[in-house]
């Protein structure tokens, strides 16, 4: 049976922009209130703290032992660049834009070769080495910590660039053959097997036929991986102590302990140390809402 | 048509194209994986590993057994199965609510609510953890709020052991809710609308459609959402490591944070943190199995 939509014309909807006006006529007032104030409150709650920190981060400390609510009464800017220079802050916002490209590069070429090969070439070893990949990705970080620090530490990559970008490539590798794999599985044969016709190698074919049709995801992949690296913490923490290869999340955690009666600069740091990726998400968040979700669910 | 030289020619693609990422897995992830258990069953206690001055001796599960006797390790378990609890019935029940919320076009300006809600989960979790000690610190806003309500009221809520874990798991319902929020927007958008709108039209109410069409609809998400969040929940570390580095008296300790102290802080006790690492894998794996199991005795109404 086919059902028609109702859709009843509400002469005053479109002039009305009060919040919470129902779209749906069939909703009860009840469920509408009950869901519009956790909505509401929740949306409040989010941002709440991150204009508050902005708004403290232009108080000097002794204002805001005063006033640590309201508006700044004075705007002071001269927390930014002193937190810039105790924090290091360029270096460090360098030094996370480095490990997350180039790792984020390494991941998608890696992941797309070998899911190439697992997705389109016939092998035995494909269900062996595929299912090692699959199980990687319930993998938790601390069940192989203390071995990769005794590894780094044994080949003399503590410290290094090197010895960072290793473990995270590795480590973005089970989720990207997977949601690589999965995806070229939906390519036809038949347009891989016409280019072989045509005497492409595997490796044309990879580059120019399989690239540009796993475009979405590529950039699934690459948004869930800039994510995770952007943020990681647990890892870099120990296998790099020295202050010039200190990413964002490491050498922010100075504002935790030793500045943290300094309150005006721990707010800047903060702010300073948030936004990268907070633009990151307001330029792109349509893209990373989806990369999300489906990173999630296959995962 | 298919020759013994193309034959040849694909297996030796099939080599290339797998190999550099299968060498790497190994070397990182599944090679370490093995040496972690091996650690834990060993008496190793740093310097070379092999031909050393001490010889590295099999110990039985005496690391384990240690484990197990210390109580630092069940305040740390018995944390983290709080944040299991805070995460299975706290953030997937309040996303699922926003995202519904959202997705039946209660209320305008979709794209801000969803762009809020879904925003604390981008910002790094050691910001996350120091923005919110300063919040819940004496000196914070939260002091000033509830001095508001009840003058006098004093701030011992992250100084004092019982009540320590209260603020973290707070921020833990602030801070990852908006995961479970996108993944059930994403979804319940998948849902055929038709259906919606044939139950409203035999007269069925909000909560109805919501009981018999949607959450059926959606039951194979929630259990993935489930496992997310249990295994999320095992690992979680940065947050409370930045928040009160498991103090006071690490009482708002995780298995993580245990393991992290055992391995890295004092004298490393390498053995007996692989032994902790190891239980959170095997943990981690039962409580799946476990959400697995639930899910095939009470759901599987979907397909």
């Amino acid at each position: 049976m086919k059902t028609i939509p109702l859709t009843i014309e509400d002469p005053f909807r479109k002039k009305t922009y009060r919040w919470g006006r129902p779209l749906h006529e069939e909703t009860g007032l009840v469920s509408r209130l009950f869901f519009g104030l956790i909505l509401f409150l929740f949306a409040v709650l989010s941002i709440a703290p991150l204009v508050w920190v902005t708004l403290s981060s232009f108080k000097t400390t002794q204002e805001f032992q005063m006033n640590r609510l309201g508006l700044p009464d004075l705007w002071f800017f001269q927390n930014y660049p002193q937190a810039w220079q105790i924090g290091n802050m360029g270096t460090l916002i360098v030094n996370s834009i480095f490990y997350t490209t180039v790792s984020t590069m390494a991941v998608i070429l890696l992941s797309m070769a070998a899911a190439f090969a697992f997705a389109k070439i016939k092998s035995k070893a494909t269900p062996v080495l595929y299912g090692s990949f699959v199980i990687g990705i319930l993998l938790t970080i601390q069940s192989i910590m203390v071995p990769l620090f005794l590894m780094a530490n044994a080949v003399n990559l503590l410290d290094t660039r090197l010895g960072v970008l290793i473990p995270y490539t590795g480590l973005g590798l089970p989720i990207g053959v997977y949601l690589c794999t999965e995806y070229i599985k939906g390519i036809h044969d038949s347009i891989i097997e016409s280019a072989r016709i045509d005497g492409a190698g595997y490796f044309r074919i990879l580059a120019k036929i399989v690239f540009p049709m796993a475009k979405p995801v590529i950039s699934t992949l690459a948004i869930l991986n800039v994510l995770t690296v952007w943020n990681e913490f647990m890892l870099i923490n120990i296998l790099v102590s020295r202050e010039a290869l200190k990413s964002l999340p490491v050498g922010i955690m100075k504002f935790s302990s030793t500045l943290s009666s300094d309150y005006g600069k721990q707010f800047a740091a903060l702010v300073i140390g948030m936004l990268p990726l907070l633009l990151f998400y307001l330029a792109f968040r349509n893209k990373i809402t989806e990369g999300v979700s489906a990173g999630a669910i296959k995962g | 048509m298919i020759t013994r030289r193309t034959k040849a020619e694909e297996r030796r693609a099939y080599l290339l194209l797998v190999l550099p990422a299968v060498l790497l897995y190994f070397a990182v992830v599944a090679f370490p994986m093995i040496f972690s258990l091996w650690i834990s069953v060993s008496d190793y206690s740093g310097g070379q590993i092999f031909g050393g001055s001490t010889p590295v001796r099999f110990a039985g599960f005496s690391n384990y057994v240690r484990m197990w006797n210390d109580r630092y390790f069940w305040i740390s378990l018995k944390n983290n199965v709080y944040i299991v609890l805070i995460s299975v019935f706290g953030q997937i029940p309040l996303g699922f609510i926003l995202a519904y919320a959202l997705h039946r076009n209660m209320f305008r300006a979709k794209g801000f609510f969803q762009t809020v809600i879904y925003l604390p989960c981008v910002i790094s979790s050691v910001i996350v953890g120091i923005l919110w000690q300063t919040i819940f610190s004496p000196y914070g806003p939260v002091t000033e709020i509830m001095q508001f309500f009840r003058p006098g009221w004093q701030n011992t809520m992250l100084s004092n052991p019982r009540t320590a874990m209260i603020p973290v798991l707070l921020v833990m319902l602030w801070y990852y809710t908006g995961t479970y929020f996108i993944i059930f927007l994403a979804n319940l958008q998948k849902i055929d609308k038709e259906v919606i709108e044939a139950a409203k039209i035999d007269g069925a109410t909000e909560w109805q459609t919501l009981r018999h069409v949607i959450l059926p609809a959606l039951s194979g998400v929630i259990v993935t959402s489930a496992i997310l969040a249990i295994s999320g929940s095992l690992k979680s570390f940065d947050l409370i490591f930045a928040m009160t580095g498991g103090n006071p008296a690490r009482r708002t300790s995780v298995l993580a944070l245990y393991m992290y102290d055992t391995a890295f802080r004092g004298a490393p006790n390498y053995p007996r943190a692989n032994a902790v690492s190891t239980f959170m894998m095997a943990f981690s794996f039962l409580l799946i199995i476990i959400t697995k199991l639930v899910e095939k005795r009470f759901g599987g109404k979907e397909e």
